[in-house]
């Protein structure tokens, strides 16, 4: 483009029509890519239609993990969508269920296999789903060891046990990402914390099937250690901006002196 | 006799520097009559100023790059010393300026200070004013975050609107069909030297149209508040038995200033987060729209005015044309009286244009 006919022409053209048109965000900006699985599945009544409501409140959903990322298939064509040629799984048997899940939570499917719950894996033991739920999966919590869950195969009282010392740590993690959550809004880098609360995170959620209390007392303990060194980081957060309001106090403070004084000084003039 | 007598003797027989200071300070009079609202101006010098001092001092540590700079704000943030203060004051230095600006104008609008002879005074103004919003939008994207993305790209898409030239003008400013790193490229060289360059050339032609015409005459406290100005030929409107610009008015101005810095730096020590909406400290993400993006408080208007017409063309050539509308008033407004008070129509185009640019403000909020 010849630049001088950019200049006289263009450029002006430019800047008027980037400030008269500035923003003109739609509502409706906000559009996920709707896969055809859920353009199907959306559309049918019955077991069919049934997974999407409870997908679509799942912590999978918040996270992005869509239908094809479990079950494989094309999510982009209709026809092939189903097609076992594109990588699609379908529905796992009850024994693959810990397979199924366990290629992206690896450590997990570890843990589980090891204990009590994973041993009995296929003679009537519990899988993944038969806790976490397959598509209303909510996040982890303590909250999924309750009686009304643990009895439909056993007895309470352990596991009231096991939950009993893993309750403080679970307070300690639910207040820490709270707090990383405000911070991170506020623009403090909180990749370090977010990453050593992800470890401490992980190394709790792998408590969730052990059955061993002694264990779980003791890695508790070590995991409290841990979050303990993220909380005293709060702790200098706080300080500083504890600082910085003071000299905030001080410099309004002074800014408002400076006008009294040059307010003062001109009524001298009038 | 003194040192500093002596230098000051030395300049003054070489350069006239008495003469000067007698001319554009202590003899520089204004009218007696003059008000608050006058010191606009040189709080709004005083911003320009701020803003070229950190956007140079935020230059240090920015890299202009895609998959660096968000990185590179979030360094200045949490580990530069005092990057942090020096970014605060950056980005609410710029809503101010376009703060005091509207007050700046509104002042102007409502002392009827447009009128002749001071048609290219306000129509400098008026370019300045988009200017400043152009460097507001420019800057917006800088820090790579997915507010500022977003925002852009739906900023840019709208353009795409405009008959015949809408396709080619958004990819004009994207430097490629979807925003990206040509993007970024482009809009930090308007933001940190074409833009500043031509507001800094303006703010001359702005400053040498007042000093050729003289300060205007406050309407308020007159007797007789009608425009004198004949158009026969050049004259330059002095007010003999005014008061001087140096000490009297100088101080206001100090005042005004001072008055100004405790506001802002309330905000930025006790608030800054009214500006910093949370997607605004998240890297951005072209696979991820984020649920909700408002622009920042002065385009909300603009904002909400594209959503309420049926067409995106429609709802630009609406703001096209009050914004020409705006622009021409010297020319359009032709009467001699300048008391706000004794010019109705005007009185209800201001104050109803006012209303509604503050309602499409708040609707555009909670829309």
């Amino acid at each position: 483009m010849n630049m001088g006919l950019f200049l006289r022409r263009g450029f002006p053209i430019s800047i008027t029509t980037l400030c008269l048109v500035l923003f003109s965000l739609p509502v409706a900006a906000a559009t996920q890519n709707q896969t055809v699985c859920l353009q199907c599945h959306g559309s049918q009544t019955g077991r069919g239609g049934a997974v999407v409501k409870p997908w679509q409140e799942s912590i999978h959903a918040e996270n992005g993990t869509s239908c094809q990322d479990c079950h494989g298939g094309d999510p982009k064509d209709a026809v092939n969508a189903m097609n076992p040629a594109r990588g699609f799984l379908g529905v796992p048997k009850e024994i693959e269920i810990p397979s199924f899940c366990g290629r992206c939570h690896i450590g997990i499917r570890d843990d589980y296999l090891q204990s009590a719950h994973g041993k009995a894996l296929g003679h009537g033991g519990p899988t993944c789903v038969t806790c976490h739920g397959s598509h209303d999966v909510k996040k982890a919590t303590l909250d999924i060891i309750n009686e009304k869950n643990c009895s439909r195969c056993h007895t309470y009282a352990r596991a009231a046990e096991l939950k009993a010392a893993m309750e403080q740590t679970e307070k300690r993690i639910v207040v820490i990402e709270e707090r990383l959550k405000v911070y991170k809004g506020e623009g403090v880098d909180t990749e370090a914390r977010g990453k050593a609360l992800f470890s401490a995170r992980n190394r709790y959620h792998r408590l969730f099937h052990e059955v061993n209390t002694a264990k779980v007392k003791a890695e508790s303990a070590q995991i409290i250690t841990e979050l303990d060194k993220i909380q005293r980081d709060f702790g200098n957060i706080e300080s500083e901006r504890q600082k910085r309001k003071i000299t905030g106090v001080a410099a309004v403070s002074g800014s408002l002196l400076a006008a009294l004084l040059f307010y003062l000084l001109r009524k001298t003039y009038d | 006799m003194s040192l500093l007598k002596k230098i000051y003797g030395w300049i003054d027989v070489r350069i006239g520097a008495g003469e000067l200071v007698e001319k554009e300070l202590t003899g520089y009079l204004l009218p007696r009559n003059i008000n608050v609202w006058y010191s606009m101006g040189s709080i709004l010098l005083v911003i320009f100023s701020l803003q070229v001092v950190t956007g140079i001092m935020l230059l240090v540590y920015y890299v202009p790059d895609a998959d660096k700079a968000f990185h590179s704000v979030t360094h200045i943030m949490n580990n530069v010393p005092f990057g942090w203060l020096i970014r605060l004051c950056h980005a609410v230095g710029s809503n101010m300026m376009v703060l005091i600006l509207l007050f700046h104008m509104l002042s102007v609008l409502f002392m009827g200070s447009y009128k002749s002879p001071r048609e290219m005074n306000w129509l400098s103004g008026f370019i300045l004013f988009n200017l400043v919003l152009a460097v507001s939008l420019t800057g917006y994207l800088l820090p790579w975050s997915q507010l500022s993305f977003w925002a852009t790209t739906v900023a840019t898409n709208s353009v795409g609107a405009i008959p015949y030239v809408g396709e080619f003008l958004v990819e004009f400013l994207r430097g490629g069909k979807l925003v990206g790193p040509a993007t970024l490229g482009r809009f930090f060289a308007m933001h940190v030297l074409i833009i500043p360059l031509t507001i800094a050339a303006v703010v001359g032609a702005h400053l040498f149209f007042l000093q050729r015409t003289g300060v205007s005459t406050p309407p308020f406290g007159l007797t007789d508040s009608r425009n004198r100005w004949q158009e026969d030929n050049y004259r330059y409107e002095s007010h003999p038995g005014g008061i001087p610009f140096f000490p009297n008015y100088a101080l206001q101005d100090m005042t005004s200033i001072a008055v100004y810095f405790a506001f802002f730096l309330g905000v930025v020590f006790f608030a800054p987060y009214i500006f910093f909406p949370a997607d605004a400290f998240v890297p951005a993400n072209p696979f991820q729209t984020p649920d909700h993006i408002k622009p920042e408080w002065y385009f909300l208007a603009n904002y909400q005015t594209l959503k309420i017409f049926p067409s995106e063309f429609l709802g630009l050539a609406v703001q096209g044309a009050a914004m020409t509308f705006l622009a021409l008033l010297p020319f359009i407004d032709r009467g001699v009286e300048k008391h706000p008070l004794k010019r109705p129509l005007f009185m209800v185009c201001a104050i109803g244009g006012i209303l509604l640019y503050l309602a499409l403000m708040i609707w555009g909020h909670y829309s």
